[in-house]
């Protein structure tokens, strides 16, 4: 009895986190429209902070918790409303999402720079640990009573604002319609940046709240992602109700707790099945919702894509292999095989430009469809032992298969729902399996086989061989990925410019019309999802055999997410944008920040510039991901159109040429360096299409100004006085007043 | 009074949107060969109704019938394979395709059903011909004037070869000169056998075109009829002239 009762209140303590984190979800969600992903990582930025303050600075926990909670917490929210979130009316869902994603890995990086993850922190209990009361012979501690009072004032609070409150009504009307509020006077913008100041604090408070519960050790990413498992208390409510959001979060602590105290505790298995209770409740969450309303197009996105013909897909299919080879004769063995690995991360790309660029639909989690295949393959495609082990293209075609068939499940419930169920759907599903599958390391024994689904936390993926071609040999695998990706590319180009890439458009722009054409979306929708894993998954096989080792590390969230956003930045529309997205996710970032990593060894001196350096990339690189509300179209697609501008200016183009091949020859023949040769060719062509525009400016100077503009762009001259006079037809006045 | 077959009926509707009553108990039919006339004032529930037939909307009781069979509870896109074919009021064109793709789509929609063969980018010319678009069929959809936009929508409708067309205000944003040419296509399409509703706030044009109308007031049916007998119908003077002098008696 006593069992049952320690543990049921240490579950409702936890509920009680849960819910205050959840509830900020909420509120922020009806008041902006945006589903904030981010929420985690403010509360973990937030933690970190009070954490700094109490104990790097030793202040006492009433000053530290009353700034962090106070003003720290309001003032995050407020400044995110401020410089990203209200510039976000009017977008797409997709574009809400990524960005608020991009927040959650800036505020990961930023946090990984001021408080580097090599150094243990840990957050105490309110009033110690020791400090405790006995009730019935159940012990609770100060800080659970704290955790259980501030959730229940919380909840309380919250129904008061939102059924009494002038403001709260005004927060609940500025996501449904802004301008009606704007009509009677209200501010809608004001309300909103309230609800995101409001939102943040909850998130604060509620990491604060949980870090001590949760063994106390303070971790970026653990952190971010123990609040997102509050998004299932706030599914629970359907992201709308505040008492059902309550309950949400107590069965979930107390699901937890209970699953703690009665399952067997040998093994892996009750371990893993508690971290991932959240995501299976938000999965059955999802799949009990009511079907959505079926809606037109909500807003006019801006995003639009230019149409690649077959033809020109195959020829830049071409010129990408004819490129990456003759690079690939400047690189050492370990370059190529870095550039082998970003190729594969290309081809995980391509699987978001199909769905998210082609179909708009979202999937959080494309790295965990590539563990699906690389699993399946692993325990059906290694033939050979030791060295001479390879990966067999029936394991690999197995793998790919098995990747969209569990694509299809994952993503059948969540189809009948707006996209960003789809997108928690898959959330949940990347951790469900990284938390289940990936750290299964216990024998199973099923129809008779006895299997391990992740030995030893780790899988050795060879590489795969089909026939003469062995990948073994590194050039061999990177020109193989690079073909492949170009056959994908061409692929995705023949299927957007037929009938169902047309259909795919029409449901992107319009459901409502496209379902009253007699489209079942749901099949569409099933269809382009089961592609995507197909080719997630085909990427995941040969990202890990590229790997040759991978763990469940190899598949992260993060990880996921940061390749997703670095595709968005360079252009989801676009299979360049996937090209770069996915190098710059497999090799950039981690190339440059070891690069300025190693600077940092070499050189004492300037040891903490470089290493600054490193992180900055990093943080850069998010901070271009919130700006993906301004330019949805990606800037690869920018630096094309640059060149597109620039047809004219021949001589240009062919100097460049010229500059290029000369400089290649340098490289090749070791005059100058690899990374000369790139930096150098990379500078020349993001700097082409400017010099191009100067150019063309230059022999655009004769034109005369159009009239309309006479006087505005140009001083007001008798000469043009005298043209506009002529075009017009009047009597020159200069010297016509005599004439009149 | 209808002579075609009645193609579709709904049987005491009513929709509640909260604690409002937005439809409330209305009885409507279509005919085929003939265009009916769904008129009312602002808010008085026309579209509702158009949802709910089409299936956008569920009704919280009530039943749509088409060929007699009862579809209140088909999704829109069986209901749409089954002929039925609308267009928005809102429009919902699809922005990142050009006129023709916009057209050309129903046709890959139709075709992926397996339901019918034909050469799809003939079909496609053929619907651009009648429906006078031919001359800006290349051109990006957001770019056309917002009349013709509404063609568009009529032509991809047109493009499912529907037995029952919903055209939810149609000739809104055209010019006088392009609600003659409309006029005209609509009258020979219902020569054709097609079923057309129409709801329009151009009562010179419905009354012209439509044998039957229905008149919405606050969600209810006040009148149906045929245009000389809607003209007549005092619910029908009160609802549009005011209800002053429903007060004063």
């Amino acid at each position: 009895m006593t069992t049952f009762l320690t543990y049921t209140i240490l579950g409702l303590v936890l509920g009680s986190v849960y819910f205050i984190a959840a509830s900020g979800l909420v509120l922020t969600y009806n008041t902006s429209g945006i589903f904030n992903f981010a929420h985690g990582a403010q509360a973990m930025f937030g933690t970190f902070l009070y954490w700094h303050f109490t104990e790097r600075w030793g202040w006492p926990v009433w000053l530290a918790l009353l700034l962090v909670v106070g003003v720290a917490g309001p003032a995050m929210g407020a400044a995110l409303h401020t410089a990203i979130m209200r510039g976000l009316r009017g977008t797409a869902d997709v574009t809400k999402i990524i960005v608020t994603v991009a927040v959650l890995l800036g505020t990961v990086y930023l946090a990984q720079w001021v408080w580097s993850p090599d150094e243990a922190h840990t957050v105490d209990m309110f009033f110690g640990a020791g400090a405790k009361v006995t009730v019935a012979g159940v012990v609770i501690r100060y800080h659970e009573l704290v955790c259980l009072v501030a959730a229940v004032a919380i909840a309380a609070g919250l129904r008061v604002l939102f059924t009494r409150s002038r403001a709260g009504v005004v927060m609940r009307g500025s996501v449904d319609d802004p301008d009606l509020l704007r009509l009677n006077g209200h501010d809608p913008e004001r309300a909103a940046m309230l609800s995101w100041a409001l939102g943040s604090t909850l998130a604060v408070l509620a990491g604060v709240l949980i870090v001590p519960i949760s063994g106390g050790g303070l971790d970026a990413n653990m952190l971010t992602l123990l609040v997102i498992d509050a998004f299932a208390a706030a599914m629970f409510g359907r992201l709308r109700s505040i008492p059902r959001t309550l309950v949400g979060a107590m069965v979930l602590g107390l699901a937890a707790n209970y699953v703690l105290a009665y399952l067997p505790s040998a093994g892996t298995f009750t371990g893993n099945l508690r971290v991932s209770l959240p995501m299976i409740l938000l999965f059955v969450v999802l799949v009990v919702l009511p079907q959505d309303r079926l809606r037109g197009a909500a807003i006019r996105t801006r995003e639009r894509y230019r149409v690649p013909t077959v033809r020109a897909a195959a020829v830049w299919g071409a010129v990408l292999v004819a490129v990456v080879y003759l690079y690939s004769l400047l690189l050492s063995d370990g370059g190529v095989s870095t550039f082998a690995l970003g190729m594969t991360f290309a081809i995980i790309a391509l699987s978001l430009t199909v769905l998210t660029g082609y179909a708009g639909e979202l999937n959080l989690a494309p790295l965990a469809f590539g563990a699906v295949a690389t699993v399946v393959a692993f325990h059906t495609g290694v033939e050979g032992t030791g060295l001479a082990s390879y990966m067999s293209v029936r394991g690999l075609l197995l793998g790919v298969a098995v990747a969209a068939l569990v694509g299809g499940l994952v993503a059948l419930p969540a189809l009948r729902l707006r996209g960003l169920y789809l997108a928690l759907a898959t959330m949940a599903f990347g951790e469900f399996l990284s938390n289940m599958v990936l750290r299964d390391t216990t024998e199973h024994e099923l129809f008779g086989f006895t299997f391990t689904l992740f030995p030893d936390g780790s899988l050795v993926v060879p590489p795969p061989k089909a026939g003469p071609l062995d990948l073994r040999d590194g050039t061999t695998f990177l020109m193989t990925a690079t073909v492949l990706f170009a056959l994908i590319a061409v692929g995705l180009a023949a299927l957007r410019g037929g009938g169902y890439g047309r259909r795919l458009a029409a449901m992107k722009d319009s459901p409502a019309a496209t379902a009253m054409l007699g489209q079942n979306l749901v099949r569409l929708k099933l269809s382009v999802f089961m592609i995507s894993a197909a080719i997630a998954g085909l990427g995941g096989v040969l990202m890990s055999a590229a790997h040759g080792t991978v763990a469940q590390e190899s598949f992260s969230f993060v990880g996921s997410l940061s390749l997703l956003m670095l595709v968005v930045v360079a252009g989801i529309g676009y299979i360049s944008g996937a090209l770069v997205g996915g190098l710059l996710a497999g090799v950039g970032a981690s190339v440059l920040v070891a690069t300025f990593g190693d600077l940092a060894l070499e050189s004492e001196g300037m040891g903490n510039i470089y290493d600054a350096l490193g992180h900055l990339v990093l943080v850069g690189t998010a901070l271009l991901g919130m700006g993906v509300g301004r330019n949805p179209s990606g800037f690869v697609h920018d630096v094309i159109e640059g060149y597109r501008a620039m047809r004219g200016a021949r001589p240009l183009l062919y100097g460049a040429g010229a500059f290029g091949a000369g400089l290649y020859l340098l490289a090749l023949t070791g005059v100058i360096g690899t990374w000369t040769f790139a930096l150098v060719a990379l500078c020349v062509i993001m700097l082409l299409p400017v010099l191009g525009r100067m150019y063309l400016d230059e022999g655009r100077r004769d034109r005369p100004t159009p009239l309309e503009l006479a006087g505005v762009d140009e001083p007001y001259t008798e000469e043009l006085r005298a043209r506009l006079d002529r075009e017009l037809g009047l009597p020159a006045l200069g010297k016509g007043g005599a004439g009149a | 009074m209808p002579e075609g077959k009645t193609l579709l009926e709904t049987r005491g509707i009513t929709v509640r949107f909260g604690g409002n009553t937005a439809v409330d108990d209305v009885h409507v039919a279509m005919a085929e060969g003939e265009i009916t006339g769904l008129i009312g004032p602002n808010g008085a529930g026309k579209t509702t109704v158009f949802n709910t037939i089409t299936g956008l909307q569920k009704p919280a009781s009530g039943r749509v019938l088409l060929d007699g069979d009862d579809i209140t509870g088909l999704s829109p896109s069986k209901r749409a394979r089954r002929g039925m074919a609308r267009t928005f009021q809102r429009l919902e064109l699809f922005l990142s395709l050009s006129v023709r793709d916009n057209v050309r789509v129903a046709g890959d929609i139709l075709r992926s059903t397996g339901r019918e063969r034909f050469d799809l980018d003939e079909r496609t010319d053929q619907v651009l011909e009648r429906t006078g678009l031919t001359d800006i069929a290349d051109r990006d959809v957001s770019d056309i004037p917002i009349g013709r936009a509404r063609v568009v929508e009529v032509a991809r409708a047109l493009m499912t070869s529907p037995r029952l067309l919903l055209l939810d205000e149609p000739a809104s944003g055209q010019t006088e000169g392009e609600t003659a040419v409309f006029a005209e296509m609509l009258t020979g399409l219902a020569a054709e056998g097609l079923a057309v509703c129409l709801v329009e706030h151009d009562l010179p044009l419905v009354m012209k075109l439509c044998s039957t109308i229905h008149v919405l007031d606050y969600g209810a049916l006040i009148a149906s009829g045929t245009p000389a007998e809607i003209r007549e119908s005092p619910e029908v003077i009160a609802a549009y002239i005011g209800t002053e002098e429903a007060a004063h008696e």
